[in-house]
């Protein structure tokens, strides 16, 4: 790609400098540890005793926060990481079995194919919701008449339960309603779509764009109007279309943010449930059955503790690299 | 002050980890597993958790309230406390209070999910004597596991068929009731023609097969489990029947595609709407005020071997670590008495596992019949993995009824699935 | 750069503006005419904008239209389109949801659920990213990337853990209990860190030297500049906590502790009709959809910056 990313303040306006901040809070927090304080240089004793004076401070202003992340967090955490080492069933003593529960979990099919469901999911929805999401930011960015009006309703979903979500769009996906009729409108087979195991993951994430896409939306929204207007305008007048500024001029500024989105969003997808479980419960014959609803199963279905801890640490693993990898694609030059 | 990074995460490990170990082993085997009462009064604090078993909220807080009453009179010393909870999450709600020590002491569990929770459970023979005389076999059977009862049986259900009257009026067929597969699926295209479904079947993988297969299955002569249970026993030719019979019925067009699949909201469904013809997944209660209680017929389950349907029982359970194990063993057997169990089973719409306790709705002609059902009902083999064999199975069968596999390799993989799961 | 210093890329002839060179116009010029510049659009433009504008509205309202009427009509077979026309409405399906007896003490206890937790997170999160952002203490970064990676450890593995440490110390059955464990929210030190991060250190210097105490830098300079940030993230705990469900239900061991989304599951047979479903999640939304129009900005700002949704 030709056009790379304007480094920063090209017009001389100031503004692109303090950008990334608010925007883009994971993108930045990303490059590098806080700023420390002023680097002044005073190698006396009483810059010393200032910095102990800093450091109790500061490690009593975090210990409210890391005393309840040590009980709530990492304890339970470590715990459920400990768990898949064991075998354990509620109501049951835990016995030591090593790595019995990976080798299971490893030659299990039905893993491999909840893993396939995961993130055959997150491909449909990351990918598309981004586009939505940037395409419903470049229509409202500007202020006009309604502008309000629009950005508040795509943000609706977003506030309102999934569960709640699910049930009317089980109604909307049902044979005979609105989506297959509309379907047998446009000459496609009015079946259900959560009744058939190829396109169930579709119509999930359909619902889980819906419910999302707003988010995403706002985000952008709001980098895209700390975006300098003059660069833009410039190539407007040298007669660039709309396209040709969006893709070479808005697109290359707006990466970092686009990379914040695309970890939230993939974590967000590997981690669907209300929906799967209120819409389809995992079917038909497993082809919307994630790894999230594995979990749930052997936890707290079938109540093997260790096995569905096992599940939840591949998961979790599964999270760390993909958003690792994202970050090499996506988020390098920030 | 300077404490090296390493140290303070292996710090946090150690002591993450620890408090982790000692919880896990809270969960332990201590406790006779079949208590006796004793001769004195009980004492003590009692918990029971049940459900919205009774629709109406306030009724069903009244009848408890009542029970708690006439037992505390008794047993003065005894303070019972009865919450009813949402039948939504009951299973992790229940588990997690075990897992934490803080279940209840006495609970109300169907016999699907006994064998999970068993290993917590102490059985309750030693406290139900003098009610156990006219329980039906088959109840008992129903909440036994190796012998012992894990639950006392409060009330009881069955599914047999249930026709719609009006259906059969439509394509001049009146009366003509199927009693076997064979008489269901030669009446079955002449509904078709007439816009009915002859019957439906709720395919939804989180569904329970108690309901659906398992019937046809029994009928078929066939049984989830071989007899020892260490192995899975679906897979016999009179399964692969059964899942025939099922697919044979989904591809025709017979029942209701969008049911194979999900799980609308009943009054969504055909078979509220009256356009369907037989069912042995509902039952006469909750189909009457949809077709008119001169419509709803009930019948004996359908026929291939054998007449037979699923039958819920509905048990109250004991802690093995109740705090005051007498003292709720004592309330359950008191709750359960055949007395208090009619009481409970008519406000519920649900029949008496005691043959003492019959003709609970008087005149009522149809649930007149459905009680006649009763012994011909049964709930399935109770194995410690039966839900896990359930979610092996279902989508399989699922996978069969949309067509992507043949009957025979639905069952074969099915199979080879869940046998590793028992051996 | 290619765009920006080629004008009038082959194959895409200029806008209305093009005729323009840029380098003829100064600064002053370009601005003073970007209102007529090539970025705005025609007429066309403007109503195929609002057409694609209202047709994701309606898309994006239209499940919300659906639950109000059809939680309104009668428990009968939806037909699509007929049933979604608003006549022969009725609140039957919501006597019999808020018919129950406890339904005030749910919502007493939903506000105190979600109150209290706002405050408190609040509290901490400020306090503790200040510390993350401003000051040095060894073992900071070790303890800010585990904070945040604990977002990624799936909700289902944690929960048992975390329900027996508080079965143990005491704390089913409690408000405490309830919502201690909910407190720990790492987007939230986060966000925290990230505000305080770009307010200058020269603020907090001219404090120190006048002899403030760093309790009172806390609380007169640091948190009256949290404002919106603060404003943002309350907004994003209440609507999380107020859509909880799984932790009120297996903390609170009897119907006394239970929330309103609690409490309207506990009213629901197994076989309920879709109506009376979408009564009572109308009956829940309703609180949050009226936050929603009377704080919408906050709102906005405040799931957009924590990246979950409630």
């Amino acid at each position: 790609m030709t056009a790379t990313t304007p480094s920063g303040d090209v017009l001389g306006t100031g503004v692109q400098g303090s950008l990334p901040d608010g925007a883009t809070p994971v993108a930045r927090s990303a490059s590098g540890g806080p700023s420390g304080p002023s680097g002044s240089k005073a190698p006396s004793t009483f810059r010393r005793t200032m910095a102990r004076r800093e450091a109790r401070i500061g490690l009593l202003f975090a210990l409210p926060a890391f005393l309840l992340f040590l009980a709530f967090r990492f304890g339970p955490a470590i715990a459920g990481v400990g768990l898949s080492f064991f075998d354990y069933t509620i109501g049951d003593t835990a016995t030591w079995t090593g790595l019995d529960n990976f080798e299971r979990m490893v030659n299990d099919p039905i893993f491999w194919s909840a893993m396939r469901v995961t993130l055959i999911l997150s491909v449909l929805i990351v990918p598309l919701s981004l586009a939505i999401s940037t395409f419903m930011a470049l229509l409202v960015r500007r202020s006009f008449r309604g502008s309000g009006f629009y950005r508040s309703v795509f943000f609706l979903p977003v506030v309102t339960s999934l569960v709640l979500a699910a049930t009317v769009f089980t109604w909307v996906f049902s044979t005979g309603g609105p989506w297959s009729q509309l379907m047998g409108l446009i000459g496609l087979s009015t079946d259900s779509w959560l009744g058939s195991t190829t396109l169930v993951l579709p119509a999930l994430a359909l619902v889980s764009i819906w419910s999302r896409f707003g988010y995403g939306m706002l985000i952008l929204l709001a980098r895209m109007q700390d975006l300098p207007r003059e660069l833009e305008e410039a190539a407007a007048l040298d007669g660039a279309n709309a396209w040709h500024r969006f893709w070479h001029i808005i697109m290359p500024q707006l990466k970092p943010t686009l990379f914040f989105l695309a970890v939230i969003e993939t974590t967000a997808s590997f981690q669907i449930f209300d929906l799967v479980y209120t819409m389809t419960g995992g079917g038909p014959a497993r082809a919307s059955y994630s790894l999230v609803y594995q979990i749930y199963d052997q936890g707290f279905k079938y109540f093997d503790l260790g096995y569905a801890s096992t599940l939840g640490v591949a998961l979790f693993i599964i999270t760390i690299v993909v958003a690792l990898v994202q970050r090499r694609l996506i988020g390098r030059d920030k | 002050m300077t404490m090296p990074k390493k140290h303070v995460v292996t710090a946090i490990a150690a002591i993450a980890s620890l408090g982790a170990l000692t919880a896990c082993s809270g969960g332990g085997t201590t406790g006779s597993s079949t208590p006796v009462p004793s001769d004195g009064a009980a004492s003590g604090s009692v918990t029971m958790w049940t459900y919205p078993v009774i629709a109406d909220e306030a009724a069903h807080k009244k009848f408890w309230d009542e029970q708690i009453a006439e037992f505390t009179a008794e047993n003065p010393d005894v303070d019972v406390k009865v919450e009813i909870y949402p039948w939504a999450g009951r299973d992790e709600t229940l588990a997690t209070g075990i897992a934490g020590g803080k279940g209840p002491d006495v609970v109300y569990l169907i016999p699907d999910q006994l064998p999970k929770y068993a290993k917590s459970l102490a059985a309750v023979d030693n406290y139900i004597t003098d009610n156990t005389g006219d329980l039906r076999e088959n109840a008992a059977k129903s909440v036994s596991i190796d012998g012992a009862m894990m639950g006392a049986p409060l009330i009881m259900n069955s599914k047999p068929l249930v026709c719609n009257a009006a259906a059969f009026d439509a394509i001049g067929e009146s009366g003509n009731y199927p009693a076997t597969w064979d008489d269901l699926m030669t009446l079955a295209p002449k509904f078709k023609d007439a816009g009915y479904d002859v019957t439906n079947y709720w395919g939804a993988v989180d569904a329970t097969l108690n309901e659906s297969f398992y019937p046809l299955l029994w009928q078929a002569g066939g049984s989830v489990f071989s007899e020892d249970g260490t192995e899975v026993a679906f897979d016999s030719p009179e399964g692969i029947e059964a899942l025939q019979f099922v697919t044979d019925l989904a591809e025709g067009g017979f029942v209701e595609k969008d049911l194979l699949t999900t799980i609308p909201a009943f009054e969504q469904t055909r078979t509220a709407q009256g356009k369907i013809a037989c069912t042995w997944q509902q039952g006469p209660g909750d189909v009457a005020s949809f077709w008119g209680e001169e419509n709803t017929v009930v019948l004996p389950s359908l026929k291939e071997a054998e007449s037979i349907g699923y039958g819920t029982v509905g048990s109250l359970a004991l802690m093995k670590k109740a705090e005051n194990l007498d003292a709720a063993g004592k309330w359950l057997a008191f709750a359960t008495r055949p007395e208090a169990s009619a009481e409970y089973a008519k406000a519920a719409g649900w029949f008496t596992p005691y043959t003492s306790q019959t003709g609970l709705y008087g005149d009522d002609a149809t649930m007149a019949a459905l009680e006649a059902t009763l012994d011909a009902t049964t709930s399935g083999d109770l194995n410690e993995k039966s839900r896990e064999v359930m979610g092996i199975l279902a989508p399989e069968i699922q996978a069969a009824l949309i067509g992507q596999k043949t009957p025979e390799q639905a069952m074969k993989d099915a199979a080879a699935a869940a046998n590793p799961l028992l051996g | 750069m290619t765009t920006l210093a080629t004008p009038g890329t082959p194959g895409h002839p200029g806008t209305a503006a093009g005729t323009t060179s840029p380098t003829d116009l100064t600064p002053t010029v370009r601005r003073k005419r970007s209102k007529n510049s090539g970025m705005d659009l025609t007429l066309r433009g403007k109503i195929v904008r609002y057409v694609v504008l209202s047709l994701a509205a309606v898309v994006t309202i239209f499940p919300f239209y659906a639950m109000v009427v059809l939680s309104l009509k009668p428990a009968a077979a939806i037909q699509f389109p007929q049933s979604l026309i608003p006549t022969n409405l009725g609140f039957a399906a919501y006597e019999r949801v808020l018919g129950a007896g406890n339904i005030w003490t749910w919502f007493g206890n939903t506000l105190i659920y979600s109150v209290v937790s706002v405050v408190l997170v609040l509290a901490f999160s400020a306090m503790a990213g200040y510390a993350f952002a401003k000051k040095k203490f060894p073992g900071r970064e070790a303890m800010f990337w585990s904070f945040l990676a604990m977002v990624m450890v799936p909700y289902h593995v944690t929960l048992i853990p975390t329900f027996i440490l508080m079965a143990q110390v005491g704390g089913l059955d409690t408000y405490w209990g309830l919502i201690l464990p909910t407190l720990a929210n790492a987007q939230a030190v986060f966000l925290m860190r990230q505000f305080i991060m770009d307010m200058p250190d020269e603020l907090f210097e001219a404090a120190k030297l006048d002899g403030a105490s760093e309790w009172r830098i806390f609380t007169r300079i640091v948190l009256p500049l949290c404002k919106p940030i603060l404003a943002t993230l309350g907004t994003f705990v209440f609507l999380w906590h107020w859509n909880d469900f799984l932790w009120p239900l297996i903390m609170g061991q009897g119907t006394d502790h239970w929330t309103l989304t609690v409490g309207i599951a506990s009213l629901q047979q197994q076989d309920v009709p879709l109506n009376m479903i979408l009564a009572g999640a109308t009956i829940s939304f309703v609180p949050i959809f009226a936050a929603y129009l009377v704080a919408q900005r906050y709102f906005q700002e405040g799931v957009t910056m924590s990246g979950i949704k409630g």
